[in-house]
């Protein structure tokens, strides 16, 4: 181990040392500071179940950014955030370019794992809430179902290597492999512990040796001039306890069609993860054998998003989500539970930069909650702002 | 309550439909460039509009066309830009044109 540390010490001051050598002098330091700003209503209408595990009422998410390119090669980005659990640090990066293929990246940032992270701003998707697999806050029942497969966004601590290679003029090729910190849970959690993964309380400091390793691939095809399709799969593996002997993986893939102003995107998310077994009594069922501990949590969703005019989008989606496995004792989930939801909503463009959200979301849960109902309905209200 | 809201809803995107005719907020409207730019700007709009609204880069009051080479080329590196070395010389030429706009206007006030 002391070995690795002194291995990982001296890299790193290699790094540091070419680094010094190789970057050339800033021909200008640009800055570039961005924004956005969102408030959202959320109305649960006699759901009084829901109620109690969700955020229903005004929620206002504000983000700053701050970019500066040092020279060609080398660039530095911190972001700061607030949303329903304060003020975060969700982007805190340097970025070094070798040549013209390959970026390494080194700091506080959102690993490459999926195809919406790069949209999760608020002023980046066009409804008030994420799709059901990346959830952080505005689904119903969040509290039974510990919010999606992975919420969005997830900053981490660590390093990732990432290129973009062109097949002629119509095909893109990007790459990225990636050790961060990793997810966090207690030694006898069932489930990931999001609060405990991102809190700064305990100094962004990861709670055991073991990084998580991850890698995601994209293949762009230009269809034509204002027309392509983006295929990319990614996946995540990690150690979230203490003494590293549980593990979680996450695997996905996503497809995205462009054509003019229409955008059709189809993801899926999936993720397993182990638990500990030793002490029945903190479990909902009888654990079966050698492949009972551990559940899988996956869902997809499918959404388009049609301009109807110069000003107003239309946007449907429809989301899956189901939790297969062993619960905590007391949950309301049973061994096999489900979420359909389904949203239209729209977005008016009062100005370039100010936006009206509007949707209307229906909920199907395959389990009944106390009062026996298995269907909801939600609607948001929501005005986003850049600048 | 449910059928209200949802009433009201559909009511409210018949109007702002209606009320919002053709004119294209999100971005610029191709007609007020020159001919020769109006190509050039349909892939930046189309490009830059995959991951963030066209009003990051036209509200973001930089004119210097150092920065924007070098803030493109970073954007190229995005995971399925789409954004070629040809596009980048095209969302270039418009992005000059829009900052050359912007600095007489500024100018000019």
């Amino acid at each position: 181990m002391r070995a690795l540390v002194v291995l990982a010490i001296v890299l790193a001051m290699a790094f540091a040392t070419v680094l010094a050598l190789i970057a050339r002098p800033a021909a200008a330091v640009e800055r570039n500071f961005a924004g956005s700003a969102m408030a959202d209503y959320h109305l649960a209408p006699a759901n009084h179940s829901s109620r109690s595990t969700a955020f229903d009422g005004f929620t206002t998410e504000l983000a700053l950014k701050a970019a500066i390119d040092v020279s060609d090669r080398f660039s530095a980005s911190v972001k700061v955030c607030y949303g329903c659990h304060g003020f975060e640090l969700p982007m805190a990066h340097l970025d070094y370019r070798f040549g013209t293929a390959v970026s390494l990246r080194v700091g506080r940032f959102s690993p490459s794992l999926g195809a919406f992270n790069l949209r999760h701003d608020p002023a980046n998707h066009r409804l008030s809430s994420k799709p059901l697999i990346y959830d952080m806050g505005r689904m119903l029942r969040m509290r039974e179902w510990n919010l999606g497969v992975l919420p969005s966004p997830f900053p981490d601590n660590g390093a990732e290597l990432s290129g973009t290679h062109w097949i002629g003029e119509t095909v893109q090729v990007d790459w990225a492999a990636y050790a961060v910190s990793g997810f966090k849970s207690d030694a006898q959690g069932i489930d990931l512990d999001w609060q405990r993964s991102r809190t700064p309380d305990a100094y962004y400091v990861d709670n055991n040796h073991r990084p998580a390793v991850g890698a995601r691939v994209v293949v762009t095809t230009k269809l034509g001039e204002t027309s392509d399709l983006t295929f990319g799969v990614s996946a995540q593996h990690g150690s979230p306890d203490a003494a590293s002997k549980l593990r979680y993986t996450f695997f996905g893939g996503d497809l995205t069609l462009r054509i003019r102003r229409t955008n059709v995107r189809v993801e899926y998310l999936g993720r397993r993860q182990t638990f500990e077994t030793s002490d029945p009594t903190q479990l909902a069922y009888r654990v079966a054998g050698a492949r009972g501990d551990f559940f899988v949590k996956q869902g997809l969703y499918a959404e388009i998003e049609q301009p109807l005019s110069g000003a107003v989008d239309l946007v449907l989606r429809y989301d899956f989500l189901s939790r297969n496995g062993n619960v905590q004792a007391g949950s309301p989930l049973s061994h096999r539970s489900a979420i359909h939801r389904g949203t239209v909503g729209f977005t008016y463009a009062i100005e370039r930069g100010l936006r009206l959200k509007a949707s209307t979301e229906t909920w199907h849960f395959t389990d009944e909650d106390h009062r026996g109902r298995q269907q909801a309905v939600g609607f948001h209200l929501g005005l986003v702002g850049t600048f | 309550m449910i059928r209200l809201v949802s009433r009201a809803l559909v009511v409210l995107l018949a109007a702002v439909v209606g009320c919002s005719g053709a004119r294209r907020v999100d971005g610029l409207d191709p007609s007020s460039l020159p001919p020769d730019l109006r190509a050039d700007y349909e892939v930046f709009a189309h490009r830059c509009s995959k991951c963030h609204t066209l009003a990051r880069p036209l509200d973001s009051g930089i004119t210097n066309d150092q920065f924007w080479r070098i803030y493109v080329t970073r954007m190229q590196r995005m995971p399925g830009s789409g954004i070629s070395d040809s596009d980048v010389a095209r969302i270039l030429r418009f992005l000059r044109h829009y900052s050359a706009e912007q600095r007489a206007k500024k100018a000019a006030s």
